[in-house]
């Protein structure tokens, strides 16, 4: 490669900041012959439609992801995932029905599994929710870049976003299956081992669980309950949360004998408030009894020892594992809506582009 | 059609992409989400003569 002239890029740069195309940081130019690199690693059609906002009348191809794509900064190989994110994420009830221009301002969790992990250097470990790592940074911003412009999702306007999560266009990483004492999350899914898969949701707040403290599944397990039943996100009845288990805390559950499905099993038990609890925080209202968003009238109140779980089946507590053994430290996320319990197939790349056709 | 104030710019966008820039609207100090059904009525009382209004023209 010949030294590229930095005033140049510097120039187009800056011509892609004044059309309004980036999410303040810089973006990779799109060049005809670049967009037509991506393309070669679908066999999808340039003009397939991945969704339209009927509402916003706008609409996303197949062509106009790979141009954000591109912007984003992904590799070409990356085009597949991209376009596997967008179908998963899609698979939400919330994302088709507006939950992209809600006042939580979501952020779309991606999990990656299979063999394409190593391929693309995906990490899966030390990390994950940190920076550092290409195809980690750059698959979620894609999205982001996609929303912003295929469908003029722009902050302040069709984004209604209030404060929005930390990190939204940013939150992407392989499972760590070789550390991880359970089946992997595509293949607890249903699809076959070893499939190269991505799974994804939209996700409204992070939260992680430090404990190096106990050697006991059950305190531990309490531990994760503890934050897991905040009453602070807690926003309708029947929430869906999740954790991402660092391979240490893993390991301990399942040594303790604990398939995952039964640590879901041991949350829809034991995760909610009691009404005392919801009452001090103004949030009665998700109670069986209670009339929803607002707080419950005196009418409406149950019984103070009333206790009221927030899962309603392990389908409501999706469970992945990754990041290193450094330190027995996970993090638990609140799904935004309801997660659609699936995984979606990536993509192999036609022939062609494996040459680099 | 009655807005809280908050999404007034969202709303006059909306407007623009259906094809009707400056549509007339009415709104409501927000928040509305935590009002007591009491609290509702109140609001309904305060904007009733301009939605006659508005729908008068």
């Amino acid at each position: 490669m010949t030294t590229p002239d930095p005033d140049a890029a510097r120039e187009a740069i800056e011509y892609c900041y004044e059309q309004g195309w980036t999410d303040g940081l810089p973006v990779i130019p799109a060049t005809e012959e670049l967009v037509e690199q991506f393309l070669a690693h679908t066999s999808r059609p340039p003009d397939e439609v991945l969704w339209r906002m009927e509402h916003l009348e706008r609409e996303c191809t197949v062509h106009t992801a790979a141009i954000n794509a591109v912007m984003a900064g992904c590799l070409p190989e990356y085009f597949p995932l991209v376009l596997a994110a967008w179908d998963a994420v899609m698979r939400d009830r919330a994302a088709k029905g507006g939950g992209w221009q809600s006042t939580s301002g979501p952020a779309p969790l991606i999990v990656i599994n299979g063999p394409i992990r190593h391929e693309l250097e995906i990490n899966c470990t030390g990390g994950i929710f940190a920076a550092g790592f290409r195809p980690n940074a750059t698959i979620p911003r894609a999205l982001g870049l996609m929303l912003r412009n295929a469908f003029g999702l722009v902050p302040h306007v069709f984004d209604q976003t209030t404060q929005g999560i930390p990190g939204r266009w940013a939150i992407c990483f392989g499972e760590n299956e070789e550390e991880s004492p359970w089946e992997p999350l595509a293949t607890e899914m249903g699809l076959a081992p070893g499939t190269n898969a991505l799974s994804a949701t939209l996700t409204r707040t992070y939260e992680f669980v430090d404990n190096r403290h106990t050697q006991d599944p059950e305190q531990l397990l309490n531990d994760f309950a503890d934050t897991l039943s905040r009453t602070g996100s807690l926003i309708f009845r029947g929430q869906s949360s999740g954790v991402v288990f660092c391979p240490e805390h893993a390991q301990m559950l399942a040594g303790a004998g604990m398939s995952k499905a039964e640590v879901k099993d041991w949350f829809v038990e034991h995760v909610g408030r009691s009404e005392t609890d919801l009452r001090r925080a103004g949030k009665d209202g998700i109670s069986d009894s209670g009339p929803g968003a607002r707080s419950a009238s005196e009418a409406e109140r149950a019984p103070a020892d009333t206790f009221t779980p927030y899962f309603t089946a392990g389908k409501d507590v999706p469970i992945i594992v990754a990041g290193a053994r450094n330190a027995a430290i996970s993090m638990v996320f609140r799904v935004f809506g309801e997660w659609s319990n699936s995984s979606v197939e990536i993509e192999a790349a036609p022939v062609a582009a494996t040459k680099g056709g | 059609m009655i807005c809280s104030d908050a999404f007034k710019t969202t709303a006059d966008a909306m407007a623009g992409v259906q094809g009707a820039p400056g549509y007339q609207y009415l709104t409501t100090p927000h928040p509305v989400a935590g009002l007591t059904p009491e609290q509702v009525r109140e609001r309904a009382q305060d904007v009733v003569d301009a939605v006659a209004r508005l729908l008068a023209r």
